[in-house]
């Protein structure tokens, strides 16, 4: 009987091409480790800090995937649920929970390990933050500030909101505007910012959407004056067509001359001065009537997998490229705030631009926040709130509206948890 | 079992050989249409949000009772039908003409296709990515363009504004999809035989009563096809639009396929499956009216 080859390998081949393996004959260990917010430079520099850990171990060989950055959590997910094929990924502060709840990913050990005591205090209080354990180390802090232009007449850079919404009315003529607003993905963050700074002393740090008496923050009669004072720098001193806007339009706004004023994280610094513009600085995020403004810290870290084949050679990756030399390298490359004690002396996170991050740090009414991230509506919230904000900007929807279904969703949130 | 003569033994055999031939093709069928198919119908009933996946009751039509009751799906809904139908207009007879022109033999005709078929084999997302770019209403190159030639005085926020930003995105999709109408309608074109048309020269019929009689009836069946294929993927076509616009502002281009990704993006896969088993309802509805108002049977 003739044998049909063809068909067989055919089927052959995508029995085999469906289990993927992980370790090679040769002892050699062969892990896999994803990244999330994909750059190309910033997945050169990965590459190169993985060179070094490779070199220093050489039976170990990683390989790095780096999905494009629109859809790279999702992807994430997906080879997350298939639980096989991933030894060390890229944890980010709005997934840290989905993760660790669905148990995928590993404890890691912090008492072996001399890098732990290394890390800044800040550091160490956020890699425990979900789940109360070590899913994750951190690999830099994302904190905004706000960038100027200090040739458009402007002697001293606002300090308050009101002080923002009237500096950016004298920049504003023509083609020229005083603010790169955020209407578009991401744009809500701005408006509860805002919302949060209007609120003062009453918020609550620990659980940043809500109030040291248990009520939202959209609640009040300050978050109403917030919102309204939000939409009047949209329509008065921004460009109409940032109700679209998102992070690449805004920082193109301010390095190509449009606008006067960005606020923005500290990645942005390298942007800004490798751009045209030349004149200018930086300085704290304004604060509300009450003199306080808050923020969350943005993080993201590393992480290694709780069903990883290799698990030992994973958590080394993962301290590897937490400790002191590489996370530095790390954070300069990407202007992120550093995770290592040992960069407190380094002169590029205390000089120029950076100064303004040592002012807010100094300054005990820019607090640090904690967004409700552990929430099961977060995800949620962050579509539908982006939305509503647009619906806002373009007079679908009112300020009351808009605050009393914020309110009321988190009120329920807060059931939820409790 | 059947014993005996060498005729069955033949044709199992036979059967047997081209089976094992389909088995590759039915497998990855299988695997990557079925299975996610069924997998997100069953998912469709439950309560299956990613922030806790270890407990997914089923929850009966809980989610679809959910998606039905927002604003947003009916919005959403409403622009998928202009979405879907504008552009497969300005495709369709965009395309017609660019086979019709492309038809005729001239000097570099080659270079030429391969340059206008281009588009085609671009990633949605990338063409949305451009466009976005395109359109923005303080860089981009289409206002500096209508700036110059004094068409218009004043900066459009081609994507800020309602209205605009449906017409932009449907500007994209068009640039998109023309090509694929030209590609298939010109293959079309090309099975017509000559024979034909020198026939009708011969009974002296003009070019127009030749197109109308002669290249029409023939390629009526191509054409009933890909227009079904296009409004299904057209339908199906989320990259462009969630990459220029989000769905924004406000909604105002969010088509049923966003809004499904927004439920997925949201964490809510349970949401989402009820969405997608809408659209497959939806579609599965269509085809089936489409293809009987066509009578596509008769017409092959």
């Amino acid at each position: 009987m003739r044998t049909p080859l063809l068909p067989v390998f055919a089927a052959a081949t995508l029995v085999l091409a469906g289990c993927g393996s992980g370790s090679s004959s040769s002892g050699e260990v062969r892990l896999r480790m994803i990244e999330s917010l994909t750059s190309p430079e910033r997945t050169k520099l990965i590459k190169t800090l993985i060179a070094d850990f490779e070199k220093a171990n050489p039976k170990v060989k990683v390989e790095l995937i780096s999905p494009p950055l629109d859809s790279a959590d999702q992807k994430i997910t997906q080879i997350l649920q298939t639980k096989k094929g991933l030894d060390v990924l890229e944890v980010r502060d709005h997934t840290a929970k989905s993760f660790s709840n669905n148990g995928w990913l590993a404890v890691l050990p912090t008492t072996e390990w001399a890098g732990w005591s290394d890390l800044t205090e800040l550091a160490q209080k956020k890699a425990v933050e979900v789940g109360g354990k070590p899913y994750l180390i951190p690999y830099g802090f994302y904190e905004r500030t706000l960038f100027y232009r200090t040739d458009w007449g402007m002697a001293q850079p606002p300090t308050t909101w009101q002080e923002l919404y009237e500096a950016g009315k004298k920049m504003t003529s023509g083609d020229r505007f005083g603010y790169s607003f955020r209407g578009g993905k991401g744009g809500a963050d701005y408006v509860v910012q805002m919302i949060s700074a209007y609120n003062g002393e009453a918020l609550n740090p620990e659980k940043s959407f809500f109030l040291k008496d248990k009520r939202t923050i959209f609640s009040t009669p300050e978050a109403v004056q917030a919102t309204d004072l939000f939409v009047k720098i949209f329509k008065e001193i921004s460009p109409p067509d940032s109700v679209s806007w998102g992070y690449p339009e805004m920082v193109q706004g301010f390095t190509s001359g449009v606008t006067g004023m960005l606020i923005q994280d500290p990645e942005v610094i390298k942007t800004v001065e490798e751009s045209s513009v030349k004149t200018w600085s930086t300085a704290p995020i304004p604060k509300g009537p009450s003199g306080y403004a808050f923020q969350p810290v943005g993080y993201a870290g590393w992480g290694a997998t709780s069903f990883s084949a290799h698990p030992k050679e994973a958590v080394k990756l993962v301290q590897f490229l937490s400790e002191a030399k590489q996370s530095i390298a790390f954070a300069k490359g990407n202007s992120l705030i550093p995770i290592s004690k040992q960069a407190q002396g380094d002169p590029q996170f205390s000089q120029g631009a950076w100064k303004a991050y040592l002012q807010a740090q100094q300054d005990p009414k820019q607090v640090i926040t904690i967004r409700p991230v552990d929430y099961p509506g977060w995800s949620q919230f962050q579509v539908d709130s982006d939305r509503d904000v647009q619906a806002l900007l373009t007079g679908k929807k009112t300020t009351a509206e808009v605050l009393k279904s914020w309110d009321a969703f988190w009120t329920d949130q807060a059931k939820k948890v409790s | 079992m059947s014993v005996g003569s060498a005729r069955p033994a033949f044709t199992t055999r036979k059967a047997r050989f081209i089976a094992l031939c389909l088995l590759p093709g039915v497998v990855f069928v299988v695997l990557f249409t079925y299975y996610p198919v069924i997998r997100g119908a069953i998912i469709a009933f439950q309560q299956y949000n990613l922030f806790d996946l270890t407990s997914t009751p089923f929850v009966g039509l809980e989610n679809f009772r959910a998606v039905l009751a927002e604003d947003r799906f009916w919005t959403a809904l409403r622009n998928t039908g202009t979405w879907v139908a504008v552009s497969l207009f300005f495709q369709f007879f965009l395309g017609f003409g660019l086979a019709l022109l492309l038809r005729r033999h001239f000097r570099g005709r080659g270079l030429y296709q391969a340059w206008v078929f281009f588009p085609w084999a671009m990633s949605g997302f990338l063409i949305g990515l451009l466009w976005r770019w395109m359109f923005n209403g303080q860089f981009g190159v289409i206002n500096d363009l209508l700036l110059r030639s004094g068409i218009i005085e004043h900066r459009i926020g081609f994507l800020a504004t309602p209205g605009w930003a449906m017409t932009s995105v449907i500007v994209a999709n068009v640039w998109y999809g023309v090509t694929f109408f030209a590609i298939m309608i010109m293959a079309a074109l090309q099975s017509v035989p000559r024979e034909l048309y020198e026939a009708a020269d011969v009974d002296g019929a003009s070019r127009l009563r030749q197109f109308w009689h002669v290249t029409l009836p023939h390629i009526r069946p191509t054409l009933a096809l890909i227009v079904l294929l296009r409004i299904i993927w057209i339908l199906n076509f989320p990259d462009l639009i969630y990459s220029m616009t989000g769905g924004g502002p406000a909604g105002s281009t969010d088509i049923i396929t966003t809004f499904l990704i927004q439920q997925v993006i949201g964490g809510d896969y349970g949401r989402g499956g009820a969405v997608g088993m809408l659209v497959l309802g939806l579609l599965l509805a269509f085809s089936v009216f489409y293809l009987n108002a066509t009578r596509f049977e008769k017409a092959r």
